[in-house]
């Protein structure tokens, strides 16, 4: 697995000393300065920095809008940021899935519902934006040749099933349409393209950016930096900081580099940094989430991931040390991430759990047979194999199956209290597949403040700072304290189109 | 004057081929290119190639072709990948100079029997 370190922490704390730290530590340094007398390379229209799901909608929405010129830049060599890598999966209230499968779901459920995984603290105002435009989001997917699974899932933490997810399981299904529809419009994208300050107006307000063009990720290759003016304002579309070690560590000390990530290598944070530099509110910087269901046998999200956010509905997971349940397998994500990272040997070193499923149910999943093929998961055609390869106690195991198997039948779980509509008629029984699990760093929840027309807020003045707009995860605040699975996709998209509509209308 | 020249060439000649000899080169493209860096060096001797540099030669549909794989792995091609169809550049994953990772190695235990590992 490839690592990245901008800021030479790794190579600190692994102990290769202080001075390799520091002299790799200098990333030229970005700075916003004002425009007197700057000499403008390039203008255009409408600017967007990243390439992902917010991006993306926003380059579309602006062309809808009437833009003529609408230009997006990204760092690394190829499109779709961190989208192009996650799982897919894109929560919506009022879908016509939903209406054809008989689901009751509203707005306001799905705002209670990320009220309350975000611990009360989540901002109730742009979580209602998003879930009243999400469906328009995923309308837009739809028209640009998106495709999804026949059928809707339910995540974690979720109270009804409305989460669709592309047939790709990737968002690679999302953020592939996307690009080729916005080339189709006639935006304009440039790979390689590193943003590095904002120039700025006799007002403070954001008139332009310095870009570094034939920008080599990683390596030691200078480019060259060009000013562009922006007319209608700059979009910072640029995702959040979960591959940013020294960054995500001096908001949480545990997120080590020996914590592993589901991130995309460019999703360092450059761009959030630059706009607190600029005055934006920092908020929630703290909270990063990690996925409940990655797991240690494969680098990044992988296909373990997906196998499992699908299969935990109807499958238990397992604590090897004793062969018992530890937690409601779809419980929001902080919960079982806390969970997971409780199961240790009697030494106290990681023990990562299992996640048991039926054969005849996970392979429902398309994922299911990469991950026998690859050697991520395993199938075993008895519990015995099964207990004997994992080293779990057999006695134990024998009894929490067949306690679980009679919440099957009663559709109610008195160990965990979780939500078994999805497990009906689901029996855990042989030939079983598993996967071991063990969290991943996954989100950043903290990001820059913005209003419902992601607009950038100044922290000194509290009104938006002109010219500026922000959208997807590198904006804060929105999820509180944990993000629910299948929420992040509609919030890009939505504020990303949000974005656009805010710069036409300015 | 036209003596020195000559020994001044020679000599000047042998430090080129001493430094040409010096940077690890894919021996199938030293026939094609030889020691013309500038062949694939088009932003400059010491900047990267440009993400078409490779394409004056290579075509990626035949690429593609070439690393097809089964209808149920289709999407493991990475000359046609899931997360960025054709357009991953080469650089990603190819260098001329040094031995790089394959980037689906960040996520996923694919093997590809041309890289070591």
């Amino acid at each position: 697995m490839r690592k990245y370190d901008l800021l030479g922490r790794r190579n600190f704390i692994k102990g290769l000393g202080a001075a390799t730290g520091v002299a790799i530590a200098a990333p030229a340094m970005a700075l916003s300065e004002k425009a007197d007398g700057v000499k403008w390379d390039k203008e255009v229209e409408v600017l967007i920095v990243g390439s992902g799901f917010a991006g993306l909608a926003a380059g579309i929405e602006a062309i809808r809008k009437g833009a003529k010129d609408v230009h997006i830049f990204e760092k690394m060599s190829y499109f779709g940021g961190n989208s192009a890598i996650n799982g897919g999966l894109f929560a919506a209230p009022g879908t016509p899935m939903q209406k054809k499968e008989g689901i009751d779901d509203s707005v306001e459920k799905m705002v209670a519902d990320q009220i309350a995984s975000g611990r009360g603290i989540a901002d109730e105002s742009l979580l209602r934006h998003v879930a009243s435009h999400a469906v328009e989001a995923l309308q837009m997917t739809l028209d640009a040749g998106a495709e999804f699974h026949p059928y809707l899932q339910q995540l974690g933490g979720h109270s009804v099933a409305r989460t669709y997810q592309t047939s790709v399981s990737c968002g690679a299904g999302i953020t592939q349409p996307l690009l080729k529809e916005c080339r189709r419009l006639g935006v304009k994208t440039h790979n390689r393209a590193k943003f590095e300050g904002f120039i700025l107006g006799g007002k403070g307000n954001v008139v332009g950016v310095k870009m570094r063009e034939n920008y080599h990720f990683a390596e030691d290759q200078p480019g060259k930096v060009v000013n562009i003016r922006a007319l209608r304002g700059v979009l910072m579309a640029t995702g959040g900081f979960a591959q940013n070690i020294d960054f995500r560590m001096a908001q949480d000390p545990t997120l080590t580099s020996e914590v592993g990530c589901t991130n995309a290598p460019g999703a360092t944070g450059e761009g959030m940094l630059e706009m607190f530099r600029l005055g934006a509110v920092p908020v929630h910087l703290a909270h990063i989430q990690s996925g409940p269901w990655a797991s240690p046998d494969e680098g990044g999200f992988g296909y373990v991931s997906n196998y499992s956010i699908f299969n935990f509905p109807h499958s238990i997971a397992i604590n090897c040390m004793t062969g018992k349940r530890f937690m409601d397998e779809i419980a929001d994500r902080k919960t079982r991430a806390d969970a997971e990272l409780a199961c240790r040997d009697a030494k106290g070193e990681p023990l990562p759990p299992i996640l048991i499923t039926s054969f005849k149910d996970s392979k429902q999943h398309p994922n299911t047979a990469k991950v026998l093929k690859y050697n991520v998961g395993w199938k075993f055609d008895t519990l015995e194999a099964l207990a004997k390869h994992f080293g779990i106690p057999i006695e134990p195991l024998k009894a929490q199956i067949e306690e679980y198997n009679s919440y099957v039948k009663t559709g109610v779980d008195k160990q965990f209290n979780k939500n078994m509509t999805k497990a009906k008629d689901k029996y855990i029984e042989a030939p079983f597949t598993v996967v071991r699990l063990w969290p991943k760093v996954h989100y950043c929840q903290g990001g820059v403040q913005v209003n419902t027309k992601a607009q950038v807020k100044d922290s000194f003045t509290g009104q938006p700072i002109p010219g500026l707009y922000a959208a997807g995860e590198v904006c804060g605040g929105i999820h509180g304290v944990s993000r629910l699975g299948s929420c992040s996709i509609p919030e890009c998209m939505v504020m990303g189109m949000t974005a656009a509509r805010s710069m036409m209308q300015a | 004057m036209k003596m020195l020249n000559i020994v001044l060439a020679l000599v000047l000649g042998g430090l080129v081929s001493l430094s040409a000899h010096a940077v690890e080169q894919r021996p199938w493209h030293k026939e094609v290119i030889g020691k013309d860096c500038k062949v694939c060096h088009d932003n400059g001797i010491k900047q990267f190639p440009s993400d078409q540099a490779c394409l004056q030669c290579h075509d990626v549909d035949d690429l593609a072709k070439k690393t097809a794989r089964s209808e149920e792995d289709k999407w493991q091609n990475p000359h046609n990948n899931l997360h960025y169809g054709k357009d991953l550049p080469c650089q990603e994953c190819h260098g001329e100079h040094k031995s790089k990772q394959p980037l689906c190695s960040n996520c996923h235990t694919f093997k590809f029997d041309k890289y070591k590992k």
